[in-house]
């Protein structure tokens, strides 16, 4: 019993190592786009790439980016 | 020619060479921002009125389009700013995966905009263009006194 507790608690810390990886893996990929709107009032606020109005402002700009100003 | 046709040929003429004056003085301060910042690939001045009245454009590169592009995104800037309560956006900072494009808002609703490659040191940028605004302001507002 106590073997197979032991067997389950290294399987769950690998599994966790595995999840860790992996979300720093994605959130460090090159790919990702973010947008970020700073007010005049001095708030901020993000829009995730996966939104549609997210899109609409990486589309532009990706297309300026391209070609540069 | 009547005097009126002469006034009105004389304002044109006017007209046309404080705008050559303002894209001259513009283009001294973005060429000053772009010796300052070397992570800025490009740049560009936009008019409040969606005119783009000077870029360090490449050879290629289609003018207008890239007026109209950078008019569309300020629009939608100002729309979330608008559906989010605020007054108007003072920063925009889209990372694009490949590189990123950053926008900082001038007095009159116009924007000094910049692209930049993935790597750039972006906080460092747009530091550099918030301390450029007032020369690009003064150099617009010299424009119009003209």
């Amino acid at each position: 019993m106590k073997k197979l507790l032991r067997r389950l608690f290294l399987l769950g810390v690998l599994a966790g190592a595995a999840y860790a990886a992996r979300s720093y893996l994605q959130g460090q990929s090159p790919g990702k786009e973010t947008v970020q709107i700073v007010f005049d009032d001095g708030s901020a606020r993000s829009l995730a790439s996966n939104t549609t109005e997210g899109q609409e402002f990486t589309h532009i700009a990706r297309k300026l980016v391209e070609s540069g100003l | 020619m009547p005097a009126s046709a002469a006034n009105r040929g004389r304002e044109m003429l006017m007209a046309e060479r404080s705008g050559a004056e303002t894209a001259e003085g513009l283009n001294g301060v973005l060429a000053d921002l772009r010796a300052l910042s070397e992570d800025i690939e490009s740049c560009a001045v936009l008019s409040g009125d969606g005119d783009l009245l000077s870029s360090s454009h490449g050879p290629g590169v289609d003018r207008e389009r890239v007026g109209a592009m950078l008019a569309a995104l300020v629009n939608l800037s100002e729309r979330v700013a608008r559906e989010s309560g605020k007054g108007h956006i003072s920063q925009l900072r889209i990372d694009t995966g490949g590189g990123h494009l950053l926008v900082v808002r001038l007095d009159g609703g116009g924007v000094l905009a910049a692209t930049t490659g993935q790597e750039a040191r972006v906080g460092l940028v747009l530091y550099d263009m918030r301390n450029s605004r007032g020369e690009v302001e003064k150099a617009l507002a010299e424009g119009s006194d003209r």
